[in-house]
């Protein structure tokens, strides 16, 4: 099972120090083989989340250039971005060599510090999903070859709603769930029915909502049937990797 | 109903800093329903005016200022008196504001904000249930608007954001897909459990415009 952070970039100007915690997280991954950069084809290293800080796209092509054999997924939100903007990014993605994308509708403005702003959600993750597998808008030029890309969707559990949404994905050819664990166990039944449909499944969890160190943690999920824990880092600097890098000696 | 809440007097106030001769047109029926324009607002404004030290020229309750067709017939009682006037008080929705501006070809003010289409539970309470979007997909969601009542406009399922009953933005509701899911069930439309919905066509809502 790979454990794989995800990590923001920084809204602020501290881009040099944020760089310098991420690479002691790379590096830490690959030296600790919970993650690495030399992974399995078709599984990322590191998730780079667009939210509000610099463009993670400017990350992951410096992040390209500096590690040749990194596996990057970008993750970014429905909330910020209309179909143009993600037709652009899908382009840049293509260009930079970063086929791993994660989706989710994205947390509502007023749930962050720019409570005013007017959200976007133009299309919804079955419209990208639309755009990438089933080819829905057929007519633009220039994005030939979308099934490059890796699709992941981030969703919810434990409601029927969540279940039926999963299905739709599925059905509508999303390669990956990503699925919330927020309670205090996994969505057991969830993760079985995505597996048993042949898609690989990874679970999403704040650091901040580990309860407790990272190897307990693991051990305590060893059992599922995933393909892995994406671990989003909130505090750049200290987080639970660095402090498993430090307890183990990495 | 389309749902409108008064302005601020101070904003009007400035809006006819620069005119003395104003007409009050209302409207007698969204603006009416929801105490923002019927012939007691009118009668509130009139006062105001007056005290501003503004000269009314006329004051008069249309029954719906945003249909030309009413509109032509009733404005003819208030004919003589809008030659001597400079400036129209409207209290009624943006629209009612528009075609009263369009149709006497004066400066119109705005007396009201316009919030949404509204269901009205009572008098000063209101829900908004439709968006007006252009593609009404009720026949498939168990009858509630998704679009509208969802506060991401989504359309295929909830967001990741639900506490597994509320919705992420309105805490104490329950996510509209969870409402839609258990209408489907109940009607038994299982088929459009399963129904994926391609993205919104934008432009469909311009094509309505004319300017």
């Amino acid at each position: 099972m790979r454990i794989i952070p995800q990590i923001e970039t920084p809204a602020s100007e501290s881009y040099a120090s944020f760089e310098g915690s991420l690479i002691k997280i790379i590096n830490g991954m690959k030296k600790s083989g919970l993650s690495g950069l030399d992974g399995p084809e078709g599984l990322p290293s590191v998730v780079l989340e667009q939210n509000f800080g610099i463009n993670t796209l400017i990350l992951c092509k410096d992040l390209k250039d500096r590690y040749k054999n990194l596996n990057t997924a970008y993750a970014f939100n429905m909330r910020d971005k209309n179909r143009i903007s993600i037709i652009s990014d899908l382009m840049t993605l293509k260009r930079i060599g970063v086929k791993d994308i994660i989706v989710s509708e994205g947390l509502h403005p007023l749930k962050t510090m720019f409570k005013a702003a007017k959200p976007v959600y133009d299309i919804d993750v079955f419209g990208l999903a639309l755009i990438l597998k089933r080819d829905f808008m057929n007519s633009l030029h220039g994005i030939d070859g979308l099934d490059f890309f890796n699709l992941g969707v981030v969703i919810g559990a434990s409601t029927l709603a969540d279940e039926l949404k999963a299905k739709k994905l599925i059905k509508t050819g999303v390669d990956r769930l990503i699925v919330n664990y927020t309670g205090e166990n996994p969505d057991v039944n969830m993760v079985n029915y995505i597996k048993s449909e042949n898609k690989e499944v990874f679970l999403y969890i704040k650091e901040s909502d580990i309860k407790y160190p990272l190897d307990d943690f693991i051990k305590s999920n060893e059992d599922l049937n995933i393909d892995g824990i994406i671990v989003k880092v909130v505090s750049e600097k200290s987080n639970i990797f660095t402090q498993y890098f430090e307890k183990n000696e990495i | 109903m389309f749902l409108t809440e008064k302005k601020d007097l101070k904003e009007i106030d400035e809006a006819l800093s620069k005119y003395k001769k104003i007409g009050i047109v209302g409207c007698a029926s969204c603006a009416s329903v929801c105490l923002t324009g019927g012939s007691r607002e009118v009668k509130e404004m009139e006062r105001h005016l007056t005290a501003s030290e503004k000269e009314v020229t006329f004051t008069i309750s249309i029954d719906e200022p945003c249909d030309k067709r009413v509109l032509r017939e009733d404005i003819r009682f208030v004919e003589d008196e809008m030659d001597d006037t400079e400036a129209v008080v409207v209290l009624s929705c943006g629209t009612g504001v528009q075609t009263i501006g369009e149709f006497v070809e004066k400066k119109v003010i705005s007396g009201t904000d316009s919030r949404y289409i509204a269901k009205t539970e009572h008098i000063g309470e209101y829900n908004a249930l439709c968006g007006g979007c252009d593609e009404c997909r009720l026949n498939f969601t168990g009858g509630v608007c998704t679009i509208t009542l969802c506060p991401k406009g989504l359309l295929n399922g909830p967001c990741e954001g639900h506490d597994g009953v509320h919705c992420e933005v309105y805490e104490d509701s329950e996510c509209v897909f969870m409402k839609s899911y258990k209408l489907l069930s109940k009607y038994s439309e299982e088929e459009n459990l399963n129904r994926v919905f391609f993205p919104r066509d934008y432009g469909l809502l311009l094509k309505q415009i004319k300017i």
